[in-house]
């Protein structure tokens, strides 16, 4: 059971679009103090080869400074040479246009070699922005005009990217449907060893896009009701049970199937109670839309999970398939990361790399734990192969948390 | 302090509350009133000011070495990922020495509350509003770092190599080495817990935690400083090194690269403490060589008397021990060689037997980690007090010079 914030069906297929609109108007209330009279030395940029040359120096001491050799240029391309001399304060440069980010560097340091970025500017006002400098916003005009980009902005990639995330939300759920279906007539049947075969072949779909469903409130519900709670109804765990509501979907059956070693009446009326459920989520997930840092953040509540649950055994306490959950989460936020990367490759394409580096690295590290003899296709997470391999798994998972944080932040502000 | 919050009533605070320690155990003790009047006169002297920065670029040697030992130490290893590359290597120590530089002057190392949508935070926040205590960092490089990984063979510290096996060792691999080594000293613990927290943080991508070990209570004296106890009850560190003559003989590298360096060679010593409490007194003073309540060598006088190892009891045998700890410590016993030594009780609660587990984080610093070696040697094998302790975990760092205003800690290695 995810702790993101609840996704209320109503309310979220009637705010989608606006919330996609209120973005694109951008947020009027400005972070640092924007520097109205720049204190920037004035001087016409220099221009190398077309492109114009701005070089920007970040000096430490009692204040963390950072200085522009020049606050205006004509528009066309613009070169921003950045070099730290000695701020231990900023380890970040940007520039942006109405808190969007444009362009950036980052993990600047004292020592490290000067470091730049080019974007092709239009006329106006743009702002450079340094963390921890003294003057953290500085203005930078741009007189002129540049011909538009043709396309290919980032924010149109990541709409984009967004539409196609959609239909693949919509097919995974489909899928799972029908692969609850043959976990449903297993169970009828009675038999054991099937039944435990269709569940671990069910489950993964669920896992892949739980971040985009596990908010939903069913119409007529409270938000706190969990007899209303689709989440609660598939994919509760024994350990979170809400006595009022009882304990109902996936691992409800998960217990009958290995620790009661029998299929009994009442597996049976879960089975049937987990269609419907599913059925429901059906429906429900055909009316989202989303917005690119949906997808950003899912994708790093998909990981949240790997490491609350799927890490200790939580998840599959009695089939020990936490190895197939956890690969699932991954391939799902790796998803949601693929439909992203398009935009963010022009937006950050240094941490859209180190992305795709770590999501490879923990790929390296779950697939020497596939076993193809086993229904879910992953060894079982025992505790004994916990205690040896846990802490290596979270720490791989980790470094692949960490920049896909980040990501939040770049695709909400993306122009 | 810059930040501008007001430090005078925390200092103010922490002064009264130190007060009330020492009023407390004269009032918790009658007897140690009587007998230990100057020790309630050290306590008043033993003030903490919170406010203290220590400075850290352009010194002659690095931070945290020759520092007056802290009350508390993390100390915590990393291993560097694979794939990494040398300039990620290099961006790691650029990013770290501006950090370090942020932290020991009490500042965050980014933003705590971004001023954007879905940003996530620079600095994890809970040192805001805290002063800088005194905090050193001091970096270590472990052996790996100059193997084929990085092109760095060639500037391997000459003396820098794993361990040898040493007799008594019981090392388990999850407290043994490292790529990388952080040594976070300060006198208030969420202060330093803050710094080994962000640093580790900066670079989860590229260097995994591998151990770590929360020291309080230092356990071993620097200059001017009162001697403090080991968690068995005994004056560690009286012969510890206090003066820059011995520094400069025993302890700062001379020539190459790491000159105004050091090696740094830690080990996690396991304590009995059950088994160490139910033995007499006398007994135990004959392991130390040394009283309990003065720390006088047991051949006479008072803590700092030179002990004299040949003086003989009345029944013949030496009045210290030819096994105790100090006499095969002894530099006078060890043609000449001395250790700095900063050491820290440390306690990781209940082991799985229902026992104390605790011990003390031996951290020492020396021109050539043979020195370490000799006396472990020895000691190790001949020592009264092995039956009380074990040595569990193992580490051999070099510790480059300090960073010069501009540059970083290592720079030298990619020049």
């Amino acid at each position: 059971m995810s702790r993101r914030t609840t996704r209320r069906v109503a309310a979220s297929t009637l705010t989608a679009g606006m919330a996609v609109a209120l973005a694109a108007c951008g947020s009027s209330s400005s972070g640092g103090s924007t520097g109205s009279g720049s204190s920037a030395a004035g001087g016409a940029a220099k221009s190398s080869n077309g492109v114009t040359q701005v070089h920007i120096t970040l000096t430490g001491g009692d204040s963390d400074t950072c200085t522009l050799d020049t606050t205006t240029a004509a528009a066309g391309p613009i070169t921003f040479h950045v070099t730290n001399k000695s701020s231990t304060a900023i380890t970040e440069v940007e520039l942006q246009s109405d808190q969007r980010i444009l362009g950036e560097k980052e993990n600047l340091a004292p020592g490290l070699a000067p470091v730049k970025f080019t974007l092709t500017l239009t006329g106006g006002t743009y702002q450079v922005y340094c963390p921890g400098a003294k003057q953290e916003m500085q203005d930078f005009k741009v007189t002129g005009s540049a011909p538009k980009s043709t396309g290919g902005t980032a924010s149109t990639l990541l709409n984009q990217g967004v539409k196609g995330y959609a239909k693949y939300v919509t097919g995974t759920v489909q899928s799972m449907q029908t692969a609850v279906n043959n976990l449903v007539a297993a169970v009828n049947s009675g038999d054991l060893e099937k039944a435990k075969k269709e569940y671990a072949l069910a489950r993964p779909f669920y896992e892949k896009i739980e971040s985009d469903v596990d908010g939903f409130v069913l119409p007529g519900f409270k938000p706190t009701d969990n007899a209303g709670n689709l989440d609660y109804l598939i994919d509760m765990r024994q350990s979170n049970l809400d006595p009022k509501v009882g304990w109902h979907g996936f691992h409800a059956i998960e217990k009958d199937l290995w620790q009661g070693g029998k299929i009994t009446g009442s597996t049976k009326k879960l089975a049937a109670e987990l269609k419907t459920n599913v059925g429901k989520l059906v429906g429900l997930t055909k009316t989202l839309s989303y917005k690119p840092e949906d997808l950003a953040n899912g994708a790093a509540g998909l990981l949240e999970e790997v490491q609350t649950e799927k890490i200790k055994g939580e998840e599959e306490k009695y089939s020990h398939l936490d190895l197939v959950d956890f690969n699932a989460n991954v391939e799902g936020a790796q998803q949601a990361f693929a439909f992203l990367k398009p935009g963010l490759d022009k937006i950050d394409p240094a941490l859209s790399k180190t992305i795709a580096k770590q999501f490879s690295a923990v790929e390296g590290k779950l697939n020497k734990y596939r076993d193809s003899k086993i229904a879910g296709g992953f060894v079982y997470w025992t505790p004994a192969l916990r205690a040896k391999d846990a802490s290596t798994l979270s720490q791989t998972v980790q470094g692949l948390q960490d920049p896909l944080s980040k990501v939040g932040e770049k695709v909400a502000t993306a122009q | 302090m810059t930040d501008g919050h007001s430090d005078v009533s925390r200092r103010r605070l922490f002064q009264g509350a130190a007060g009330g320690v020492a009023v407390g155990a004269i009032a918790a003790g009658g007897a140690a009133w009587g007998l230990w009047p100057e020790q309630a006169a050290a306590a008043d002297r033993d003030q903490i000011d919170l406010t203290n920065a220590h400075p850290f670029y352009d010194e002659a040697h690095p931070a945290g070495i020759a520092t007056p030992p802290q009350r508390y130490a993390i100390y915590m290893t990393f291993d560097l990922v694979d794939g990494t590359l040398a300039t990620d290597l290099q961006t790691l120590l650029a990013r770290w020495t501006a950090a370090i530089a942020q932290l020991m002057r009490g500042r965050p190392v980014g933003q705590v509350q971004p001023t954007r949508i879905d940003a996530v935070g620079g600095d994890s926040g809970e040192a805001t509003g805290l002063d800088p205590a005194s905090l050193s960092v001091t970096v270590g490089l472990g052996p790996g770092v100059f193997d084929k990984r990085f092109g760095l063979a060639d500037k391997k510290p000459a003396l820098l190599a794993d361990l040898p096996a040493l007799p008594s060792d019981r090392l388990t691999k999850a407290t043994t080495g490292g790529d990388l080594s952080l040594q976070v000293c300060s006198d208030d613990p969420q202060v330093a817990y803050h710094a080994v927290r962000n640093l580790a943080r900066m670079v989860r991508d590229t260097a995994q935690t591998r151990w770590a070990v929360l020291g309080f209570g230092r356990a071993s004296a620097g200059q001017g400083q009162e001697t403090p106890r080991n968690l068995f009850g005994f004056k560690d560190g009286t012969r510890n090194i206090r003066t820059t003559a011995d520094l400069d003989r025993h302890v700062w590298v001379k020539d190459g690269w790491l000159a105004g360096g050091t090696y740094q060679v830690v080990r996690k010593v396991q304590m009995n403490l059950e088994i160490w409490d139910a033995d007499m007194v006398s007994d135990q003073e004959t392991i130390f060589g040394r009283t309990k309540l003065e720390g006088g060598p047991l051949s006479g006088g008072g803590e700092m008397a030179t002990p004299d190892f040949t003086a003989k009891g009345k029944d013949g045998k030496t009045k210290i021990s030819l096994r105790s700890h100090i006499a095969l410590a002894a530099h006078e016993n060890n043609n000449g060689i001395k250790i700095l030594r900063r050491n820290y009780n440390y306690t990781d609660g209940i082991n799985q037997f229902g026992q104390l587990d605790a011990g003390l984080l031996v951290l020492t610093y020396q021109n050539d980690p043979a020195s370490f070696i000799a006396l472990q040697t020895k000691l190790g094998a001949s020592d009264l007090l092995n039956e009380y302790i074990q040595h569990i975990g193992s580490g051999v760092f070099a510790v480059p010079p300090a960073p010069r205003t501009g540059h970083y800690i290592g720079e030298q290695l990619f020049a």
